[in-house]
Order: C-alpha cells, then structure tokens, then sequence
C-alpha cells in the first residue's frame, strides 16, 4: 500500500486546488511535478468568462464546445472568489470585461454573441461609444462600442500560486520533482513510475499534468487528444492606475488589462516558438510587434509607458471543453483538464477531481465533460 | 549679454553645460533624489550607463527617461519621477525620424573598444560596417569620451578618440543614442533611434556590449549618492562633473583605485578606499606575474597606487561595507578592516565589486556558455575567431566574460577580420600574431586579478534587511524565506518573490538569486541557471514598438 491516498500529476492551478481540497478532508497527498512549462506559471490572470473571439475565428470546431460551457466559467469565477477570500489576496477584481468593436460589422457580431451569452446566465450588455467613454476614456478613437461583460474579472497569478502553495504546504501536501512516465494500476493502487525509474504509489491518481496528459494516457482508453499550445505575453513598468476592465477585441487576439502594481499586461493567445519540452517556448519578433502594435492602437494613452519583459508559456487546448471524470478503463485513475482559459477554470476542475476522489458528487455536472466522449 | 542655459527641476533652475547629461548637470547642482519608488523610498543615479533604471525623470511631460542617458538642454521642464507615471498618449509617429531597414555585412553592437576594433578592422577588410552604441557619448566605457570638453583628458581619452577617429575614416557607418532592444534567430535586430524604429538584418554581427558592475549589496546600498565606481566615472571623465565633494570607494578591481586618483585629481576629497582583497605586498607572486606579462601596464598600476599614497588617500585591505545611512543630507558609511569597524561621512558612496558581462544578446541567440567559477559569471564559448556557437554571431570584449581592455581590442581585430572575410567567403589571413598578442593581454588580465577577488562575495553573512532586487524592493530575509521552498530554479524564486521583475530586468539580483538556488539545490551554476532571457534587451516604450512593427508591416 501506498503511504497516500492521492497522487496528483501536474502541479499548476488544477493539481494544487484538487490537492488543496483532498487535503483539507484529511486526505494524504502528493503531488509529482515535472516543473517545466507549467501553463499557471506563465498565465495572464484573465478571469474569462465571456466566449473568447479567438475560439470563434482560430477554432470554430470547438466553439459550440465552449458555448455550452460558459455556465462553468461563470461557476468558476465565484470559485475563484471564494479561494481569494479564503487565502487571497491574490488582487481579484471583478469590474468586468469590455469586447471592444471597431466597426458596424463587429458590433452587430457582438451583439449576436451576446444574446447567446444572455442565454446561458451570463450578465451582458452591448455600450455604444458614449457609454463606454463613462467606463474607459482612454479607448482609441476608431472603437465604436463594445460588450460589457460584468462576469469577468483579473487576478494575480503570481500572488494566487504562491498563497495556494503555501496553503497546500500547510495542510500537509507533500511536494516531489519528477517526470511521470508510465501509469500502473495493480488492483486498488496507483503506480506511477518516474522517469528515474522512481515509484509513486497511491490508492488513487489525478492526471491534471495538462498538454502531458494525452502522452500519458496512452492506452488507457480513448486517446485524450491535449495538444501543447506556445503562446506569447508582455508586461510593462507600472502607470497611474485607470484600467479596470479586462480589455479584448471582437475579432482579433488580444486581451489587455492592469494589475494592482500598475503594470499592463498584454497578451490574448499570439504564438510563441516551441522548442520541446526540454526548455520554455521562445519569443517570436512577429507575436511581440503584432500583440503591443495592436495594444497601442487599442489603447493610445499605453504607449509612453515602456515594455519590461516578454515571456512565453505552454497554453494546453482540448476540443473547447473541460475533461474531468474517471477513466472508463481504470477507475482509480481522474483525468482534470481544464481546457480553454484554464486558469479561470482550474480551482473548479480542480476542486470536483478531489470530490470525484472522495467519492462525492462533483461541485458542477460532469456527465458531459467525462473522458469517454473521445471514443471515436 | 545671453543668459546661462539651465533645465528647470521641480521648480528650481539648474545651470547646465553643453553636452551635459541630465544626470550630471543634476549631480553637479547638488541634486540626488530622482524618482520615487512605489514603496516611497528615493532614487537616484546608480549605473550612470543606462542599465538600473533608477536615475529616472519626467522630462518635458515625458516619464521615466533615464536622466543618465539624457542630454540636458536649455530650458527643459524637469520632475522628480513619480511611480506611477499618468497614462498619455505618446507624440504622433509622423513626428518621429522615418523608419529604416538596412543589412549591412557586418553589424557592430557597442562601441567600446572591443566594437571599436572589431568595426575598424571590418572596414579595413572591405566590409561594409554598421556600429551602434547606446550612449551618446563613443568610446564605452574604458575610452570614454568626454562631452563637454574638446581637449582629452589623458592618454587614456586620446586613445579613444583616435580609434573613434580611424573608424569614420575607415568608412564605418556610426550611430550613437541607438538602443538595441530585439534580438531574434535569424539575426534580426530591432533598434529605437530619436523614436524612430531602425530594423538591421545583418549577415554577420559582432557583440561587443562590455559589461556592468557588480555591486555590493549591503544595507542602504539604494540610496541616493551612493553609486556605482563606473557611474562616478562617467561623470568625471564625460561630463567633469565630480559625484560629490567627499567620496568614498569600496569593492574590489583595479578600477576603485584609477577612479580614486581620477575623482581626486579633479578635486574631490577622497575620504576612503576600501579593497576586499588583501595588501598586494602579500601577494609577490601576482605581482611578478603582472610584471612578466606587462611592464607598462604594471607600472601604470604601481604609479596610481603611488598617486594615492602621494595625496594620504587610504587604502583598507580586506576591508568591507557594513551599511550606508542617510544623516543630514548626507551618508554616513560603516566599514570594517583588520582593525575594525569604522563610520565615515562622505556626499558620495561608490561601489565597484567585480563586473557582470552584458551577455544579454548573446544568451538570446542561444550562444553556448560556461560558467566562470573564478570569476563567478557566465563565459560565452568562442573559435578561433571570436565566433560563438551560432552561426554568424560574433563575441568580443568584456561581454563574452571579463577580459579587460586591452584583449577587448585584439579580440575585436580579430573577429572584424574574420567576420569581413567570412562574408566574402574569402581565406582569413594569419592571425597568429593576434593570439600572442591576446595571450599576453589574458595572462596580464589574470595576474592583475588575482590580486583582487573577482569571485562574487558569499551573503552568508549579509543582513536578511539588505535589499537584493532593487526594483522591486526585495530583500535578502524574503529570498532566505523563499528558499524553505525549494524553488529549485532562479525563475520560480522571482515569480515567488517578484526578485528580478523590475526595469534592470534582474541584472542586480539575477546572479544572486542564481547562485542562492545553486547552493540550495547543490547543483553547479550554467547558463540555464539564470533567468531566462527574454526581449526586449533595455525596457522599449510601447510607442517605438509600434513603430518597429510599421515599419516592417507583415514581412515577419
Ligand atoms: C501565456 C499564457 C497565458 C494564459 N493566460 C490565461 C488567462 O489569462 N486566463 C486563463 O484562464 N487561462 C490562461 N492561460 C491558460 C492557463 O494558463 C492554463 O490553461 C492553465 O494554467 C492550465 O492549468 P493546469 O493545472 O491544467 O496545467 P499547467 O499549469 O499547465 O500544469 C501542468 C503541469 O503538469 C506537469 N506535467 C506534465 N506532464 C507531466 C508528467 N508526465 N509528470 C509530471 N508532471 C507533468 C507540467 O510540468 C506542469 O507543471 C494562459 C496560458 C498561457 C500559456
Ligand atoms: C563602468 C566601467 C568602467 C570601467 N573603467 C575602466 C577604466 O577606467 N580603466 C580600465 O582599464 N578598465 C575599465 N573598465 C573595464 C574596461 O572598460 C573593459 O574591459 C573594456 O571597456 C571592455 O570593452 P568592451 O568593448 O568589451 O565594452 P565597453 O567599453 O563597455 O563598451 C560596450 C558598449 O556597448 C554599448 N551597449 C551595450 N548594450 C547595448 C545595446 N543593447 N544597444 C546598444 N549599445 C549597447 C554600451 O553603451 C557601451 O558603449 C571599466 C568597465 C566598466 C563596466
Ligand atoms: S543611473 Fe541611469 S540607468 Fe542607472
């Protein structure tokens, strides 16, 4: 028998809030990490709640995935207050979301994507110009008017890892470094082999080691198809704080918006250079021009402030929706990946795998969101 | 009769020299307090060459230009930095310099000396060569020019000048005031100039950025006045202008002393020199090293040391910092030697404790180095013929690993030719003499050291109050506390901590943190150790970005 009752792959948002709750029922838990390329360590903090245009225009495969999703995004975000709460701060703010509109044709999309969104529970209206210049004086002349999204919100990444690491530590979740490679099920123990040829045992397992966990379910049934996604970020020096909104357009990549410390953080899903798992993505000249240009032209009052850094980090996309259930093929085994805008999603995936764990009803409906849907 | 020129700094008015820096005609006006941090703690000069982010000013209703890179004109409307800039919109892009392209053969990034002779020798072998340099004023930092004065300085000034001289004459195409703040695979660089974006596709390109120095981090080491010994330099020997009427220089190198007898030849009192290392008397065999290597250059040593004992400037061996605090207007310094601890009060503090290469670009093109255990940085792997491990990307100088002066000058001849012959796909001709001569400067370098101590101090014994990351405020007792959780990486103790997150993009606390993890984990020090490299080189204002991107529209 293993010394823990559960082994948790992957340590970014989705293991350390699974491990986090199956601790805090007197759970013994470890987490095994690989420690590269987490996509928590590079996130924007973007609480997401409204549907995302790059779905709709780079995937449109997965958008109706991600339609009928959005009430677990809205579910997600109070998760997320309800941790910050609990062992915040990690600077949360909700004053919402603004799509912004640069022309008629991209108004009238919105304002179809928001009847959809209304649908669904969310809480959204469509502002004309002068209703927006109320909200964000600072907006470029072209923007015509945009949807306001109260849903959404910003947090701080950096500060929210920390505290929950912290948390984690705290309630006795044991940390370890290593790559799983293989997984073994040997009656109602969990062998999870490390690439050392280290053993990690437990009575049951949490696969939430995003783009590794397709790899490492292989042949366990329906491959999960997680496909490893570079994506791109920049931040600069701090300025006098006026943006509250999480900024992002109708039609083109981008998400922008302030932190506490001043700094403005830009990104939106712009593509960096993946060089393998063995070091971080790099940052491509094309991506960096393209993401601030567009910053810049979006918001002109940004442009005297300077560009401290660029980073890139491994995003991991499904088909457009969550995959959170036990394997079919080995029960003791949880899949938890969040999916799109997975850091807003990973407290509540991360939070029903521990429930699934111990045997209770999951915080959201999981039916549709199990591993079996991949059967071809 | 016409008036002084003067800028206007929070509502005083500072008289100011042609050619001045802001920096410098601040400095000279008893000035010292810059910007403000978002902690409410003050600022001012510290690097004095554009890296530490700390001497920033709002200059004519623009934030956060860096006082130090900065020329002062007549009539400029100063303030104090504030830490949150308000948000503006920038000056229309039509009203900045028209953008360019250009590949040329050979592109030269810095000139220092090591740039210098690297453009010089490129020329002369028929290549078609562009240098960029950052600061305003030629020469780097050994050959500093002065900006203020046409006469030089000394032999050291004339040097400079003549190489600046042979460069034009040689064809090279030189721009100063140009910051190169993108470097991709491919070589593309990206560069700002007057607002304006300059875009190079070179086929060949030297490096030769020098270095920065190393600080010693101790107690009240941010404040005001206290500054390092190259930025006390620069103000000497580029804008005559002295850090302050009583200095005191602490660390360890060569340059303390030479600055030492500068700051006091221009007529500051030197209160105190203090050397980590102890009294070279102790140390014959070094000194008969540098003697065998070179005797000019032994002697020159011998004589500045002379020149200090000439004017009672005391020299404390094994002598270290204690703590810097501010008393009327002023800094009261503690040291400690082998007979004790002792206060000093001085208008100026400077430090010097070794030097970090400014590798930035070649670690972004993924060069290949090694870590210096002596020194304790990284060296960046070359041929031959100063090439690194990629392709076409060239080393030379003090940014390739420390290596002094006057092997920063051969290595440039040396890699200029090869890069000229290179693009023409012509033989490089004999350079053996050039390796004698860098054999000889190397073995001068390494006995000249070896009388201080290059390698970084330990802080085991520093107070957790003792601030590391000067940006963001981070002290020694978070990154101890930090360490409880393994981080096992530089870049999880800074996403923890927030260490290396500010302006100077972790130059300061970046090979501390580094090397805190390393004795953590056990694990030896290697390029992957440190933080990762990233874009943009120096902080770009998202205005210059936005030209970049104009210029080049959709050919990337
Ligand atoms: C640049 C960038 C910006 C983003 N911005 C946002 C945003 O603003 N808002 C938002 O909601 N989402 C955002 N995302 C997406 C979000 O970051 C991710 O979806 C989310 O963090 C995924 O969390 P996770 O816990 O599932 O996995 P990750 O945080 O990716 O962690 C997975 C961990 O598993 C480890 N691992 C993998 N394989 C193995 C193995 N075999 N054995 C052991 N360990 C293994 C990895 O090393 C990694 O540490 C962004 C992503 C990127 C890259
Ligand atoms: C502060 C300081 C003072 C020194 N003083 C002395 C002295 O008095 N006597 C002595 O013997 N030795 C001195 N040294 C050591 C000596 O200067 C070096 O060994 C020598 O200058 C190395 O030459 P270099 O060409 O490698 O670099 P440098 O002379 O440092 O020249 C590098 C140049 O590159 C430019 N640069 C860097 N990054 C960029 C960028 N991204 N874009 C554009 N331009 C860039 C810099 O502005 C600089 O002009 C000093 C070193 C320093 C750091
Ligand atoms: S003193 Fe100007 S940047 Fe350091």
């Amino acid at each position: 028998m293993g010394r823990y009752d559960v082994l948790v792959i992957g340590g970014g948002i989705v293991g350390l809030t699974a491990a986090i709750a199956s601790a805090g029922q007197n759970a013994r838990v470890l987490i095994v990490d690989a420690g590269i390329n987490a996509g928590s360590n590079a996130n924007a903090g973007s609480l997401h709640v409204q549907l995302q245009s790059r779905f709709i225009r780079l995937y449109p495969d997965q958008a109706p995935n991600v339609e009928a999703s959005l009430p677990l995004y809205l579910q997600a975000v109070r998760e997320w207050e309800r941790l910050d709460a609990l062992f915040g701060s990690f600077d949360l703010v909700r004053k919402g979301g603004l799509m912004l509109a640069e022309g008629e044709d991209q108004l009238r999309f919105l304002e179809m994507k928001a009847r959809r969104e209304e649908a669904r529970g969310l809480s959204v209206e469509i502002l004309d110009r002068r209703q927006l210049d109320a909200l964000a004086p600072w907006l470029g002349p072209q923007i015509m008017g945009a949807e306001l999204c109260r849903d959404e919100g910003k947090l701080n990444p950096l500060a929210a890892n920390v505290r929950l690491r912290a948390e984690a530590r705290r309630l006795g979740v044991e940390f370890l470094s290593d790559q799983v490679v293989s997984l073994h099920v040997d009656g109602a123990v969990v062998r999870a082999k490390g690439q050392g040829g280290q053993v990690h045992a437990a009575k049951q397992a949490v696969v939430a080691a995003a783009w590794g966990s397709g790899p490492l379910l292989k042949g366990w049934g329906p491959p999960v198809p997680s496909r490893a996604e570079p994506l791109h970020m920049n931040i600069t020096e701090p300025g006098e704080v006026r943006i509250n909104h999480l900024i992002q357009h109708a039609e083109r990549s981008i998400t922008l918006k302030q932190f506490g410390t001043g700094q403005i953080v830009i990104g939106g899903g712009w593509a960096a250079h993946d060089r393998g798992n063995a070091s971080v993505p790099s940052v491509l000249a094309a991506s960096m021009l393209g993401n601030v240009a567009l910053a810049a032209r979006l918001v002109p009052s940004i442009s005297r402030l300077r560009v401290l850094r660029t980073w890139a980090g491994m995003n991991t996309t499904v088909d457009g929706k969550t995959v959170i259930g036990r394997l079919p093929a080995a029960p003791n085994i949880i899949v938890a990946v969040p999916g799109d805008a997975g850091y807003t999603l990973g407290p509540l995936v991360g939070r029903a795998a521990a429930e699934i764990a111990a045997g209770q009803p999951p915080s959201f409906e999981i039916a549709n969101y199990g591993p079996s849907r991949f059967a071809a | 009769m016409a008036r002084e020129p003067i800028v206007h700094f929070d509502g005083m008015s500072i008289p100011i020299k042609a050619g001045q820096s802001l920096a410098a005609a601040l400095t000279a006006a008893g000035q010292r307090t810059f910007r403000e941090t978002s902690k409410g703690s003050s600022r001012g000069i510290f690097c004095g060459m554009g890296i530490c982010q700390d001497c920033l000013v709002t200059v004519d209703g623009a934030p956060n230009q860096r006082a130090c890179m900065t020329l002062a004109h007549d009539g400029m409307q100063v303030s104090t930095q504030v830490a949150l800039a308000p948000l503006m919109d920038a000056p229309p892009l039509d009203r900045a310099p028209p953008s360019r392209q250009i590949s040329p053969d050979v592109l030269v990034i810095g000139g220092g000396i090591g740039g210098l002779n690297a453009a010089i020798a490129a020329a002369q072998a028929g290549a078609q060569v562009v240098l960029l340099d950052e600061r305003k004023v030629p020469g780097g930092q050994y050959l500093k020019q002065s900006a203020v004065a046409d006469e030089p300085l000394d032999v050291q000034q004339a040097e400079g000048q003549k190489l600046v001289s042979a460069a034009r004459a040689a064809g090279v195409e030189m721009t100063g005031g140009v910051e190169v703040w993108g470097a991709f695979d491919g070589l593309l660089f990206l560069a700002e100039h007057q607002g304006g974006a300059l875009v190079i596709r070179p086929r060949k390109v030297i490096v030769a950025t020098g270095a920065y120095e190393r600080p010693r981090m101790t107690p009240g080491w941010t404040l005001p006045g206290v500054m390092t010994t190259g930025a006390a330099q620069t103000l000497w020997r580029s804008y005559r202008t002295l850090p302050g009427k009583r200095v005191a220089i602490f660390g360890t190198g060569p340059l303390n002393i030479q600055v030492a007898l500068e700051l006091a030849q221009g007529g500051a009192e030197v209160a105190a020199v203090g050397e980590a290392a102890s009294k070279p008397t102790r140390n014959i065999a070094s000194g008969i090293a540098l003697i065998k290597a070179n005797a000019t250059l032994a002697l020159k040593g011998v004589m500045m040391l002379a020149g200090l004992r000439h004017r009672r400037i005391p020299i404390h061996y094994e002598a270290n910092l204690v703590g810097v605090e501010q008393v009327d207007g002023r800094l009261a310094v503690t040291y400690r030697d082998s007979s004790g601890t002792h206060q000093t009060i001085v208008d100026a503090l400077c430090m010097n404790d070794g030097f970090e290469p400014q590798n930035e670009i070649l670690r972004l093109l993924g060069a290949e180095m090694a870590y210096d255990q002596d020194f304790g940085h990284l060296r960046c792997r070359r041929g031959e013929t100063m090439e690194t491990t990629v392709e076409g990307l060239y080393a030379v100088g003090d940014c390739a690993g420390l290596g002094g002066a006057p092997a920063a000058a051969v290595e440039g001849r040396i890699a200029g030719r090869a890069a000229a012959a290179s693009c023409r796909d012509e033989a490089l001709g004999d350079i053996s003499g050039l390796h004698a001569q860098l054999r000889r400067h190397r073995a001068f370098q390494s006995a000249l050291w070896r009388m201080h101590s290059p390698a970084p101090r330990t802080l085991t014994e520093a107070l957790d109050e003792t601030i590391v990351c000067r940006c963001e405020e981070v002290t020694l007792g978070e990154l101890r506390q930090s360490l409880t959780d393994k981080p096992g990486h530089a870049g999880t103790m800074k996403r923890a901590t927030r260490a290396g997150m500010g302006r100077c993009q972790g130059r300061y606390c970046g090979p501390v943190v580094a090397r805190l993890v390393a004795e953590e984990t056990g694990q030896p020090l290697r390029d992957h150790s440190y933080f990762a490299p990233r874009v943009p080189i120096k902080p770009i204002s998202i205005a210059a970005i936005l030209a970049a991107q104009e210029a080049l529209d959709g050919q990337i």
